[in-house]
């Protein structure tokens, strides 16, 4: 897994996303850069209206119209038949996106309820996208491998005669990953396929991807409210606030040791999956208005830590501790005097170590 | 309670001002119409000129000032008809939607009852039942209609409230004791209106099509002019087979653009209660001052790379 | 089946409450017109038949009124609606003699329009923000233009002047009625005049509405989901408008009343032998007992194809068929 996952999947750099044209436009994704390797699991996380889905969904060329790409670079690295095939989603037409849609890169949508058409039975579904695939197919084999899709997320063969409000929504939300799934994509996006449902369901459907992961080798892009679900799953993490990144590191070492404050503050707002429970403490304020973004740091308004700079200057990230975790916050500047709190600051002696 | 800003698109615009004209013809039409509308004494069958703007007909009577004289109880049975409809509406479906139950069981059968009843033979029915005098009274004429065309605002409106009524603000009205009534009318009515304003709007429009259709057939009083009761004499007197366009055109148009422009302020409603309808409103123009070539696809979202940065990105 | 036992309990309901209001309306009305009516006729039609309205309106009778009732309904059961006083013969015997004309036209005007302003709408829906949405006010004041009046302007342009159409009657009369190619083809000749100004004015509100409805569908999940899969924008715009269509039928109900009261009056216009030319006919000479059986068979008829369209809706919508399983 280590060697796969330097061979990128999906490279994404300066990317920006707007919502309206012209004088209206607000700025929703600024300058979003970073790259998934093969087989490597992407947490997202962030408030609502950070901007998660409008990232995603830019990237794939799915954002609905007012949404307009306004800079960046997206490559995505094919496989199978493809394979090495390095392909600019920003600038393919049509009938490009069409080919590598689903075949390399496949979506789970938030409500799953509402992304299955309520006039269909589920194995047409399937037949459709399949045949899709392969018009060569037999329908008998389509069926077959429909089938054995929704074994993998332990769904019976008779959910493929049913009607979407028949289900109940975990057995959506499942039958849209066995969907995903099923052109054996390079990459899954999967946009809190879990947010709807109950924790319980929640942490069955997790662990399930993991274990699907684990066996099929797609990478993935998670997005989520919720950190604690993340470490689990991911192996990197990216927090977004405003629409941008404001912190990136490996899952296990932003959970432990979170660098950005509003990091620490997200971490404090969801019950850990296990262990004590702790108080929950949130973050005061809200979310900016995009429109009218205050100045310097996003975040200021809302952080604890905020000095003089912050109101003026956006930090912008870049890569801290030996570059293996970046992080845009002013704390961690090295020009900077400011007191780190206990709570953000690497343990003492590497600290020492970052000042040279 | 959301902001009551109506989309002001250009279709509301043209809407509010053709309707505004036709109001203001409702209210000096009369005064300005150069000639009697019964005056007989003009030679018959003249096109358009400067002594006669729209012609005259085979009666030899002045066309223009038919349809003059003609658009104020046109507009003004339209406008009772469509008010009493809206008011029994109203009250039908805040009741209801609000109270449910029995009185919801019985008040939507009924309105499914004048759903399902053709609204215009009805009409015709009971219009044919009534003395001759009252065929021609406005105010009776309009209430019969109201009688036959309040059934789908009701439909809406309760569907409406149900929605409203486990709302927070409902619920709070309710735990510190507000009255039934005081409630539906203060807390509910005030988020029911661009669906009033929208049934209101069709009412009307249902009430000068069906008014000037017992018109045209001669069933209301055909010596009071209005745009029926023109088309009625243009079509006893063959005016179609004679060619006689000027006579036809003015209030069969006239009609057309009074629905028209209730329509195209309904669409501005409508675009109000159901957001998705107004979501990527760009105009070609629009798309043109932008700079954009296409536009947006669905499953396309356009790259736009604009060399300007905007305001908040480095500032 | 509980919602459908329901919506059939309210046309039963609905059919029952005409059935009412036609015993009632007469006997209701101030200045009494059956009176008047018969005092007009005094001399003109045979004792007999004075007779039979006086019975039929309860004029004159000192039965209480729901003996009068019970009396009005057993008639009915038996097909018997009376006699048209100006044609002297049976209601019931008129009416089955011409309300096929009738069913024929709308219906055929009905299912035409429906199915090219569905098609339209879906269209215009899917293109919305391109150059067609130009179509908008066009077809938003052709919506307004009355029925008859649309008929009126297309005898003027096409029958008056260029002579291009027939305009008077349902088929040529120098024909003998009967299954010969001459007269079904004459049939067809005369219905398309009459027709297409049905078709026009009523096209454009099923393709408004369903306009505004793909618009709303589109920017559902599952549509997105279509284009996310790389479907055929084909395929897509499928999926949008097999759920798009569902609201249109289900407000058939609605519209299928006003596109009757519409298109009956282009029946006279055409002068077009069917129900509604009949009905002015009734109107005009006080011809009751033909007026209230003309209303039964309309209304009768307007419920049977709300039942058809409420029919066409379960089959449609998987949702009304299965009872949720939670
Ligand atoms: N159609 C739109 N027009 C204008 N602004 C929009 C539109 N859609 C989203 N936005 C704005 O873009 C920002 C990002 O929205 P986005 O849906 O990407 O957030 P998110 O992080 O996915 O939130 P959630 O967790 O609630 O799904 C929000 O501030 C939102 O208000
Ligand atoms: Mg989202």
């Amino acid at each position: 897994m280590n060697e796969d996952s330097l061979v990128p999947v999906l490279d994404v750099t300066n990317f920006s996303v707007d919502y309206g044209y012209g004088d209206d436009a607000v700025r929703a994704v600024s300058d979003v850069s970073f790259s998934l390797g093969r087989s490597q699991v992407l947490g997202v996380a962030g408030e609502s209206g950070s901007g998660k889905s409008t990232l995603v969904y830019g990237l794939t060329r799915l954002l609905r119209a007012p949404g307009v790409i306004t800079s960046g670079e997206v490559t995505l690295h094919l496989a199978g038949e493809r394979n090495g095939e390095a392909f600019n989603v920003l600038t393919a037409s049509e009938d490009e996106l069409r080919q590598v849609r689903w075949s390399q890169v496949s979506i789970v949508m938030q409500s799953a309820l509402n992304a299955l058409n309520p006039l269909r039975r589920v194995g047409k579904e399937f037949d459709e996208v399949l045949r899709r695939h392969d018009r060569t197919s037999s329908k008998t084999a389509r069926q077959e491998r429909a089938i054995e899709l929704l074994a993998l997320v332990g769904l019976a063969a008779d959910r493929l005669q049913r009607f979407p409000h028949e289900l109940s929504g975990g057995q959506r939300q499942r039958v849209m990953i066995a969907m995903a799934l099923a052109l054996r994509p390079e990459l899954v996006i999967m946009d809190e396929p879990t947010t709807a449902l109950d924790v319980v369901t929640q942490r069955e459907i997790v662990s399930e991807l993991y274990e699907l992961r684990q066996k099929l080798g797609f990478a993935m892009i998670f997005i989520t409210h919720d950190l604690s679900l993340l470490v689990e799953l991911a192996d990197e993490i990216m927090v977004m606030y405003a629409g941008e990144i404001v912190e990136r590191a490996p899952a296990v070492e932003l959970h432990g040791a979170p660098r950005h404050p509003y990091t620490l503050g997200l971490m404090n707002s969801f019950p850990p999956l296990q262990g004590d429970r702790v108080r929950m403490t949130g973050i005061p304020g809200s979310p900016p208005n995009l429109k009218s973004p205050p100045g310097g740091c996003a975040f200021h308004p809302r952080c604890p830590s905020a000095h003089d700079r912050c109101r003026t200057q956006a930090p912008p990230l870049v890569a801290i501790e030996d570059g293996h975790r970046s992080v845009a916050c002013w704390l961690h500047d090295s020009s900077s005097t400011e007191v780190v709190p206990v709570s953000l600051s690497r343990r003492a002696a590497s600290r020492i170590g970052q000042g040279a | 309670m959301r902001s009551m800003r109506v989309p002001r698109s250009p279709k509301v615009l043209v809407g509010l001002c053709i309707l505004g004209i036709f109001i203001l013809l409702t209210l000096i039409g009369p005064w300005i119409a150069p000639y009697d509308p019964n005056d007989t004494s003009f030679v018959p069958n003249l096109r358009p000129s400067w002594q006669h703007l729209f012609g005259t007909t085979t009666l030899g009577q002045d066309v223009i000032s038919q349809l003059l004289v003609g658009c104020r109880v046109t507009m003004v049975v339209g406008f009772i008809a469509g008010t009493l409809a809206t008011i029994i509406s109203l009250v039908v479906g805040l009741a209801a939607g609000y109270i449910g139950g029995r009185t919801d069981e019985g008040l939507s059968l009924l309105s499914n009852v004048f759903l399902a009843i053709p609204g215009l033979p009805l009409l015709i029915v009971i219009n044919s039942y009534l003395p001759a005098g009252e065929q021609a009274n406005p105010l009776v004429v309009g209430l019969v209609i109201a009688l036959t065309g309040w059934a789908w605002g009701a439909r809406v409106l309760r569907a409406q409230t149900m929605s409203l009524r486990d709302r927070d603000f409902v619920e709070a009205a309710r735990i510190i004791g507000e009255s039934r009534w005081r409630i539906m009318l203060g807390e509910i009515g005030p988020n029911l209106l661009p669906i009033i304003a929208a049934s209101f709007l069709f009412t009307i429009l249902y009430s000068v099509g069906v008014y000037t259709t017992l018109a045209f057939l001669g069933l209301t009083n055909v010596a009071t002019w209005n745009w029926g009761t023109m088309l009625y004499w243009a079509q006893t007197n063959n005016a179609a087979l004679a060619n006689e366009w000027w006579w036809l055109a003015p209030p069969g148009i006239a009609i057309a653009l009074v629905g028209t422009s209730l329509a195209l302020i309904n669409f501005g409603i409508d675009e109000f209660i159901n957001p998705r309808l107004r979501a990527a409103g760009l105009t070609a123009r629009q798309r043109r001052r932008v700079g954009m070539a296409r536009r947006p696809r669905l499953g396309f979202t356009p790259v736009q790379r604009s060399e300007v940065r905007k305001k908040g990105a480095s500032s | 089946m509980r919602t459908a036992l329901r919506r059939l309990g309210i046309y039963v309901f609905t059919a029952w409450a005409t059935i009412t209001a036609n015993f009632v309306l007469p006997r209701l009305m101030p200045g009494n017109p059956i009176e008047q009516l018969i005092g007009k006729l005094q001399g003109r039609v045979t004792p007999e038949m004075i007779a039979a309205i006086k019975a039929q309106f309860g004029q004159g009778l000192n039965e209480p009124m729901w003996v009068q009732y019970g009396h009005y309904w057993g008639q009915l059961f038996h097909g018997d609606m009376g006699v048209s006083i100006t044609l002297s013969a049976p209601v019931s015997q008129v009416l089955s003699s011409q309300m096929w004309w009738t069913i024929g036209l709308i219906g055929t005007a009905a299912v035409v329009s429906f199915i090219i302003g569905t098609a339209l709408g879906v269209l215009f829906g899917w293109t919305r923000g391109s150059r067609a949405d130009s179509i908008i006010p066009v077809a938003t004041f052709l919506q307004s233009v009355p029925y008859y009046f649309l008929g009126t302007i297309l005898i003027m342009l096409f029958a008056g002047t260029l002579h291009l159409f027939p305009i008077m009657g349902a088929y040529d009369s120098s024909l003998n009625p009967g299954w010969s190619w001459a007269y079904i083809a004459s049939v067809l000749r005369y219905a398309e005049l009459p027709l297409t100004s049905i078709v026009l004015s009523s096209l454009a509100g099923w393709m408004l509405g369903m306009r505004n409805m793909m618009v709303t569908t589109v920017s559902e999940d599952f549509v997105l989901m279509a284009v996310a899969k790389g479907l055929p924008r084909r395929s897509v715009m499928w999926h949008a408008a097999r759920n798009a269509v569902l609201p249109s039928v289900a407000n058939l109900a609605l519209t299928i009343g006003l596109l009757v009261s519409g298109s009956l009056l282009v029946e006279q216009i055409f002068n077009y032998p069917g129900v509604g030319n009949l009905l002015v006919s009734a109107v005009g000479n006080e011809d009751y007992p033909l007026l209230q059986g003309i209303f039964l068979m309309i209304t009768f008829t307007v419920l049977g194809a709300n039942l058809l369209a409420d029919i066409l809706y379960y089959v449609l919508d998987p949702r009304t068929r299965t009872a949720s399983v939670n």
